[in-house]
């Protein structure tokens, strides 16, 4: 298609919209906050309802544009390079709270509802959604959800798709479908909810959803234990996984990380104790005898003050990337990382339990991002791991699929993907195989 | 059950329904492929494999019994090639009518396929073939102090790959989730007979959560030959509490209160008046005959954490008028407490020959009221009914107790079900919580979904290459075709239900 018959059809769609989405909603200018992998869509659009999303998405799905829906944009860096970007539909305007019951622990909200806002809310009755990415304080739970992004929390608390009951998604043609719903347990139809848990956006915008809650913890403590390796870290922090120590995260750092967010050159454990007053006793009690154990040091810190800084450390940078791998040799792994990375100040942090390793890599060129992430390939292949690349420049993008290998089950999702979006408005190119 | 069909089809969700019955010619290749002693087809030996737990019958034309992935696909070759059905089974135990040879076709029985191919101890998961007994796996890990969470109370009899298929959950599920939240890889086989994994080892898997999907599909998408599992280490310390009410209201409202004051515990149960004196007489476990509920409470962790917590449920308890409140610590006094809910449905035997076993959700503050008025349908129907449930997560299972000789009484049975599942809906609740939709709802669907919620279900269908070779008639809303089951089959089944049911 020529440039000018774009232009024509971004003029028939932004003329169209305007008769549904308020004027004051339609960025056709300045538009760098919708920035995807260097591109820029030709107009920028925030509904307020489903309504007017429906009818956004309806449109362009009509006027043949390509679409990225847009939450706040924290893990927009991740997924591949868009084939073609022509409108960001943003849905942070989409952020009522439709139902909260607390004893019920469940709440319903628009998709474009921050995730701080989010917590806050239920903050307020004493209860919290158990996600915490490393986002900054703009995500939004949309966008959380269709990044599939998680933090140090995933130790005791899984992924998204385990606290997601409900969804309610607008599709590329406009069509609105619900699946789950607003009880805890429930069976009824097909699980979709769960197809859309990182699905960047490629089979719908997600307008709602409702989340099952946890209490908050009456009580927490932050520890960080300092050790020789990371070996002897995972042994600890393995006895006390098997211990049933009460820890709502036990991350691993390597040195420069550790650097990074507790100013300290050594292998750390960064771990959260949680839970009511003897419990949390207890586990610190037992955590400190497995230090002493190792001679390693054990020191309490400020909660809030140090995962701040974890979080500053490991939000999406020029070079994030993500390596999955067993559990069990997520030492070796990390220590291998540590090793063959050397000289683009690797900071380090893996979630052992889940075997989940983040490397925040600072290329000092271009060209050695590329070499970075090939490196790093290879060691998670040794380990029988992958490697998924969270943010990376545009330029690096586009030689690689960020996903890695294909998986046995990508026919399966290209048809999904086909029945969904036939015409590929959304997020064209983005996901798994350049869906 | 099903009532009448007032719900137009879904088209969407349908693909083309199998045109084709099951020949000797079928039965003939089926036996030269796998071996004549891994297929039954004459009518004594077929008997076994016309009914799950429930009240609905189909008869099968044949059954076969593959022992490996390659014999799976290969029957599924077949019957795709002669265009008949195939209903994937496991155990039997289902409540919902999923195992059911609806229209008839072959039924793939996974029960020899039952080895537990490993044990990763480290890294806390297991890979086991369908036919795995749930409670068998627990066993199999125990001695490193793991165990499988999902707890069906078919749990002795049940098999991994159906629970699979209903998203099974059970007793414990309140606090570490069914079965979807400990499965994250399957070896699939496709309608066409195709072999391919969805998931793996981890949760991180690229692109759309498939494994996710598949939970709970009810045997309409695809075979699962090989599921890979998530492990739980054993807790240090579980208390078990036992809370006798006089009022259910109370006992109710002590469950809101024990969830608003922060505490997620292992299990939350109730029992009601009706079933207090169903088990009681058999069981002899101290349930007083003039209470109105029990509550069944666990805790688990470290020992520091179940002590305070249960002081804390006592506590709770007591203030909403428990008459009294026991704790057991050691295994064989908490065994004792769960003894009587274990128990509870089949002691409902004592009361009367018959009874229906329902499965609703509602949120849990709703529980109050949605009780009180399934007390009220139930009278307005002449019908007694016994609650016994996950009161936690608000899943309801109702047990409308009858004489099936009474004449005209299933009807009214079934349409009190329906009434009951329409109280659920209307409190915003489910009409299955773990169950599933199978044959007994597959029309109450569309009381929460709509035909575009149910068309987008048809997308993962197709994309699955499923139509409706696999469990044809399941889960969603009849087409043509499918047949209603008829009075006199549901009271023929009625008649015959036994005591082996399980919620």
């Amino acid at each position: 298609m020529s440039d000018v018959a774009v232009a024509s059809r971004i003029d028939e769609f932004v003329a169209a919209v305007r008769s549904v989405v308020e004027p004051e909603h339609i960025y056709e200018s300045r538009l760098g906050r919708f920035e995807v992998d260097g591109m820029l869509p030709d107009v920028a659009l925030a509904p307020r309802t489903v309504e007017e999303l429906v009818a956004c998405l309806s449109e362009a799905h009509e006027t043949g544009l390509s679409i990225i829906p847009f939450g706040g944009g924290t893990h927009i860096g991740a997924g591949n390079v868009p084939e073609s970007y022509d409108v960001a539909v943003s849905v942070e305007r989409i952020n009522r709270i439709a139902a909260y019951e607390p004893a019920d622990l469940t709440i319903t909200a628009g998709g474009g509802l921050r995730l701080q806002d989010l917590q806050a809310v239920l903050g307020a009755r004493g209860q919290f959604l158990p996600l915490d990415p490393p986002s900054g304080g703009g995500a939004t739970i949309g966008g959380v959800l269709a990044a599939n992004a998680y933090g140090p929390r995933r130790h005791a608390f899984g992924t998204a798709r385990d606290w997601l009951i409900g969804s309610r998604v607008v599709h590329a043609d406009g069509t609105v479908s619900k699946g789950g719903g607003r009880v805890v347990k429930n069976v009824a139809g097909y699980d979709m909810p769960k197809l859309y848990v990182g699905s960047f956006g490629t089979l719908g915008v997600i307008a709602e959803a409702t989340f099952k809650v946890a209490p908050l913890p009456k009580l927490e403590a932050t520890v960080v234990v300092a050790c020789d390796s990371a070996h002897a870290a995972c042994t600890l922090l393995f006895a006390a996984h098997d211990a049933g120590l009460a820890l709502h995260a036990a991350e691993l750092l390597s040195p420069p990380a550790t650097s990074a967010v507790l100013g300290e050159h050594r292998w750390m454990i960064l771990a959260r104790a949680a839970g009511g007053a003897g419990a949390i006793d207890r586990s610190l009690r037992e955590l400190h005898e497995m230090a002493a154990g190792l001679q390693a040091a054990f020191e309490i810190r400020d909660s809030a003050q140090t995962w701040r800084s974890w979080n500053d450390a490991f939000k999406p940078g020029a070079l994030s990337l993500r390596v999955i791998v067993m559990p069990s040799s997520v030492a070796d792994a990390i220590e291998v990382l540590d090793r063959r990375l050397v000289g683009s100040a690797p900071l380090l942090s893996a979630t052992v339990s889940a075997g989940v390793i983040r490397a925040q890599l600072e290329p000092t060129r271009e060209a050695r991002a590329g070499v970075l992430i090939e490196r790093t390939r290879e060691v998670a292949e040794r380990y029988d791991g992958t490697v998924v690349v969270d943010a990376a420049s545009p330029a690096v993008k586009r030689l690689i699929d960020v996903f890695g290998p294909l998986r046995p089950d990508f026919a399966i999702m290209k048809r999904l993907k086909q029945e969904f979006d036939p015409a590929r408005r959304l997020a064209p190119g983005r996901f798994v195989g350049r869906l | 059950m099903s009532t009448s069909s007032e719900t137009p089809a879904v088209p969407e969700v349908k693909g083309e329904r199998p045109q084709s019955i099951v020949t000797r010619q079928v039965v003939r290749e089926l036996e030269r492929a796998l071996g004549r002693e891994r297929v039954i087809s004459t009518p004594e030996e077929l008997i076994a494999y016309e009914f799950d737990g429930t009240i609905e019958r189909g008869k099968p034309q044949a059954v076969v019994f593959p022992e490996t992935t390659e014999q799976v696909a290969v029957a599924v070759k077949i019957a795709h090639r002669f265009d008949v059905p195939v209903i994937p089974r496991g155990a039997g135990t289902g409540l919902s009518g999923g195992a059911v040879a609806t229209i008839g076709g072959v039924v793939i029985a996974l029960t020899r396929m039952k080895r537990i191919l490993e044990i990763d101890a480290i890294n806390r998961l297991a890979v086991v073939e369908p036919g795995v007994v749930n409670l068998d796996l627990s066993g199999a890990v125990a001695k490193h102090d793991l165990y499988y969470a999902p707890d069906p109370s078919s749990q002795r009899a049940c098999t991994i790959g159906g629970n699979v298929a209903e998203n099974a959950g059970g007793p414990h599920c309140l606090a570490y989730g069914a079965t979807t939240n400990h499965v994250i890889g399957m070896e699939l086989v496709l309608a066409d007979g195709e072999v391919v994994w969805a998931g793996g080892r981890t949760r991180d898997v690229t692109g759309y959560d498939l494994a996710g999907a598949f939970v709970g599909s009810e045997g309409t998408l695809a075979i699962a030959t090989k599921i890979i599992v998530r492990l739980l280490k054993v807790s240090e310390s579980t208390r078990t509490l036992l809370a006798i009410f006089d009022r259910v209201e109370d006992a109710s409202n002590a469950v809101s209160a024990i969830i608003a004051a922060g505490i997620v515990p292992a299990a939350l149960e109730m029992m009601d008046r009706n079933i207090i004196r169903a088990v009681e007489p058999v069981l002899h476990a101290g349930y007083p005959l003039d209470a109105e509920a029990v509550l069944l409470i666990e805790v688990d962790g470290l020992e520091e954490g179940t002590i305070e917590e249960a002081d804390a449920i006592v506590r709770i308890c007591r203030d909403h008028a428990a008459r009294e409140v026991r704790i057991a610590v050691q295994q064989e006094e908490r065994e004792l407490l769960w003894a009587g809910r274990k128990t509870s449905i089949s002691a409902l035997g004592r009361l009367y020959p018959n009874y229906y076993v329902l499965d609703g959700v509602v949120p849990r503050t709703r529980l109050p009221e949605v009780l009180r008025e399934t007390y009220a349908v139930a009278d307005r129907y002449g019908l007694a009914v016994a609650n016994v449930f996950h009161a936690g997560d608000g899943n309801l299972h109702p047990n409308l107790l009858f004489d099936e000789r009474v004449p005209g009484i299933t009807a009214k049975v079934l349409e009190a079900g329906a009434e009951i599942m329409r109280l659920c809906v209307e409190a915003g609740g489910s009409i299955t919580g773990e169950h599933g939709v199978g044959l007994e709802k597959r029309d109450f669907i569309s009381w929460i979904f709509n035909e575009t919620d149910l068309a987008s279900m048809g997308k993962l269908k197709r994309a699955f290459k499923a139509g409706e070779h696999y469990n044809p008639c399941k889960a969603f809303p009849t087409h043509k075709g499918c047949g209603e089951v008829s009075q006199a089959q549901v009271q023929r089944a009625a008649a015959a239900m036994g005591a082996e049911i399980y919620v």
